[in-house]
């Protein structure tokens, strides 16, 4: 499975641009050179990891942050009809330093997007972004002289969800393809432990994979009656 | 229900017999100004800068005076092809008065030359025309001598260009894609740093230092991208200072570059809470311009979405009301509920928040088979919901010890500060639109308008929940009585135009792609219509210079009048108080910065 490999950065000038940090495609699972160092460690790295990555996927803490509409839907998904508590990421943090992951639910202005960088670097790794919404994804309807045209400008994305806004049921689709994919990362296991980097999975795309089905509809059900 | 119904509000009459007209024509001459006519149904007078500040004075203080400063914007008249009969202006500046005891309103506009951007502020006369100079200067770069702090207030402090001019670009793809350096965060956040010297703050006093306490742009209680600077000592609020233009996207600036029509989904976004009443003064205003006059099926379609809209408003600030004075289960209750109205609100119109539902001239679609059982449905279920409400929530000590007397203003203070709607009702002041100037159909309805009588937060809180009760009894009367008939107007500017009139011949056919592509072209002209929304009073005021789309359109919204007030009530009051208070206001930021 190809990965893509994101690294801290050591030096950082003034003329760098976010998001900081190295980022790079890796085609080979990183740990199998040293799995086939010896096949022990190798299958007790795997559960390992696996085991870490599924207490992390299973309670994600998410952010108290929301900027506009989109924000009511999320905050729907966290109310008894949808209740996020199944997936185990119903304990909303007011402090970035408590959450493990930030919702861009809503649109990202020019005025705020200082403000949006402050908060994720005030979040502690391991943290992850879910961008919320036509606006966050792209600027959406808002191709406007005060709206930054997705919050992908500056920070790295790792779930899109579509919608304007999206319905509390796509934002926890959005979680657990999230989930999906942080059960599939590697991270260091401890700070002495294999080679010090992110890799993050190449998710499939959703639309590649839902394509075949969804263009077998053809007829759409009539708005006239219930 | 009866047939024949008005339509026209009630200060739709001729402008130059206005009794006020006549008024300021013996005080200050004939030749003091001059008739605009127009069709936004208040006298639009024209007038010189030197006497404009009298002729405020006097009809603040006239007998039944003008007692709100309802709205102050700017148009750039540059590029205005229709001018006829206008005095020559490259700038307007425009002060739109209401009355709560004469129910009327008057505007009153100032011509001003490019190279002379300046006039005298009216702070003094107004308090309210403070943020709104500010956002005037911000939007157009008009100076206004005298006032206390004139900076920008929507537009990042960093920003260069006045966004609402003609000559400054309205896309974000128009400019250099947006990058976000390290240095640029460095002289983002230094530019962001709150100085209370720039505000003639103190940092001490009698020897004890006060503490500054920044609360948002993002915090819990703040209802999104809001911040206010608190000078403390101790619990104590000495001063605080809002700042907002967080979540300005730009919707003015928006309606002059969509059609009239593809304008409707971005009105839904303003007031996001609020649906499709926002669409509801755009389109009566629109409506107006193009001399459409809609169905009674359309009328009372519209008002069931709108009061829908209302009570799922409502049951948001109530949850989330009742959440920042530390109740926590109220908002799982309260989106409930909602779902329950969602469910409505989706069968009918195919979509939750959003729906863009009206029309040019009626509704998307007309009501799906059915629909009476699904409203019904909602109907039997919510009575039962807000007496628990009541019982549990308001009848709570705790909740009564957090509100009551916290934050409370008078009538006379409300309408100082521009604030309208159920805050303004709460004060014990009977102005509601519905009943007041009827709209839209809303004469036909037999309602109640709940009031209050301290004006304070927990009278804002129980004058919501009468007033989704009034909004079930509404809605029930639409199921009872709905009018068969057709869901749009018979009307060749409505949109999207009659399709049976499309196919008869080849003209017909370049018309409807015309009218299709394009979007229908509207008279020059200007015309305003106000709607009771969930906030409180919105409207649109729009200027068409003959063409596709607006030329300009000014949305006031009731929230941005809200938070200006909040220093002068908060002044002496505790940090809970204030927080009680945000709560109780009932705002969202879109609504404040469009």
């Amino acid at each position: 499975m190809p990965y893509t490999l994101t690294r801290a950065e050591d030096s950082v000038t003034a003329q760098t641009r976010y998001p900081l940090g190295e980022s790079r495609r890796v085609e080979d699972d990183p740990m199998k050179q040293q799995v086939h160092r010896s096949v022990f460690t190798g299958k007790l790295e795997e559960v390992l990891h696996s085991a870490v990555n599924w207490g992390r996927k299973n309670s994600l803490w998410p952010y108290n942050f929301g900027l506009s509409c989109c924000y009511v839907e999320m905050t729907t998904a966290f109310t008894s009809p949808h209740d996020i508590a199944r997936f185990g990421a119903e304990v909303i943090r007011a402090s970035p330093r408590q959450a493990d992951f930030m919702v861009i639910a809503g649109t990202c202005f020019i005025k705020m997007a200082p403000v949006i960088q402050q908060l994720y670097d005030q979040m502690l790794e391991p943290k992850w972004v879910i961008s919320m919404g036509s606006c966050a994804n792209s600027g959406g309807m808002y191709d406007i002289y005060s709206v930054v045209q997705g919050v992908d400008k500056f920070l790295p994305v790792d779930v899109y969800v579509p919608g304007c806004p999206p319905r509390p049921e796509a934002f926890l689709q959005g979680l657990q393809l999230l989930q999906d994919a942080i059960q599939e990362e590697r991270r260091p296991l401890s700070w002495v432990v294999g080679d010090q980097g992110v890799y993050r999975a190449e998710m499939p795309s959703q639309r590649q994979m839902h394509r075949d089905r969804r263009i077998q509809a053809t007829e759409l059900r009539t708005p006239d009656s219930l | 229900m009866s047939a024949d119904t008005l339509t026209t509000e009630p200060a739709a009459t001729g402008a130059a017999d206005d009794p006020v007209v006549v008024a300021l024509r013996q005080r200050f001459g004939d030749h003091a100004l001059l008739v605009q006519p127009t069709l936004t149904g208040m006298p639009v007078l024209w007038v010189a800068r030197e006497s404009f500040g009298d002729m405020l004075r006097f009809l603040r203080d006239m007998p039944e005076p003008f007692e709100m400063l309802y709205d102050l914007s700017a148009t750039d008249e540059r590029l205005r092809a229709h001018r006829h009969g206008l005095p020559e202006a490259d700038f307007t500046v425009f002060y739109h008065l209401l009355s709560v005891s004469r129910n009327r309103d008057v505007m009153l506009k100032v011509a001003l030359r490019e190279d002379d951007l300046a006039l005298p502020s009216v702070v003094s006369l107004y308090p309210c025309a403070n943020w709104y100079e500010r956002e005037a200067w911000d939007m157009f770069g008009i100076d206004f001598v005298g006032h206390p702090h004139l900076t920008r207030i929507l537009m990042p402090p960093t920003w260069q260009g006045h966004p609402l001019r003609k000559d400054h670009g309205a896309r974000a793809t128009e400019f250099d894609p947006y990058t976000l350096t390290v240095a640029g965060q460095e002289v983002e956040q230094r530019a962001l740093q709150f100085k209370p010297e720039e505000w003639g703050m103190q940092r001490e006093r009698e020897g004890t230092e006060f503490m500054f306490l920044n609360l948002g742009p993002n915090h819990p209680s703040a209802h999104g991208a809001f911040r206010i600077v608190l000078q403390l000592d101790g619990e104590e609020i000495v001063d605080c200072v809002p700042d907002i233009g967080y979540h300005h996207r730009g919707a003015e600036k928006m309606g002059e570059r969509q059609s009239w029509h593809s304008y409707i989904p971005y009105t839904d976004r303003v007031d996001y809470t609020g649906g499709v009443m926002n669409n509801f003064p755009y389109i009566l205003a629109v409506e107006k311009l193009a001399g459409i006059e809609v169905t009674e099926r359309a009328k009372v379609i519209r008002v069931m979405l709108a009061e829908m809209f209302r009570i799922s408003s409502h049951l948001l600030f109530l949850g989330t009301y009742l959440q920042d004075l530390g109740a926590m289960t109220p908002v799982f209750f309260t989106f409930t509920d909602r779902q329950k109205a969602y469910e409505v609100i989706e069968a009918i119109t195919g979509f939750r928040m959003h729906p863009a539902w009206y029309r040019i001239g009626g509704t998307a679609m007309d009501l799906p088979k059915g629909w009476e059982k699904v409203a019904q449905g909602f109907l039997d279920w919510m009575p039962r919901r807000l007496r628990e409400y009541e019982r549990t929530m308001m009848d709570n000590a705790i909740v009564r010890e957090r509100t009551r007397h916290v934050a409370a203003f008078t009538t006379r203070d409300a309408l100082t500060w521009g604030v309208t709607g159920p805050n303004l009702r709460a004060t014990g002041c009977n102005f509601d639109l519905r009943k007041q100037r009827p709209y839209g159909g809303y004469e036909q309805f037999d309602f109640e308008v709940p009031l209050g009588r301290h004006g304070d937060a927990f009278d804002r809180g129980q004058v919501r929940i009468e007033e989704m009760r009034q909004s079930l009894r509404i809605i029930q009367q639409c199921v009872d009585h709905m009018p068969a008939g057709d869901y749009k107007a018979d009307h060749p500017l409505t949109t999207p135009p009659p399709r049976e009139r499309m196919l008869e011949h080849i003209e017909t056919l370049i018309t409807h792609f015309l009218q299709v592509s394009w979007g229908p072209v509207l008279e020059p002209g200007e015309a305003l219509s106000m709607v009771e929304a969930t906030k409180g009073i919105n409207s649109y005021y729009l200027t068409s210079d003959g063409n596709t789309m607006s030329y300009r359109t000014r949305i006031r919204t009731p929230s941005f009048p809200h938070l200006q007030q909040i220093p002068a009530l908060m002044r002496g009051g505790f940090v809970p108080d204030l927080i009680a208070h945000l709560g109780s206001i009932d705002f969202v930021m879109a609504d404040v910065d469009r």
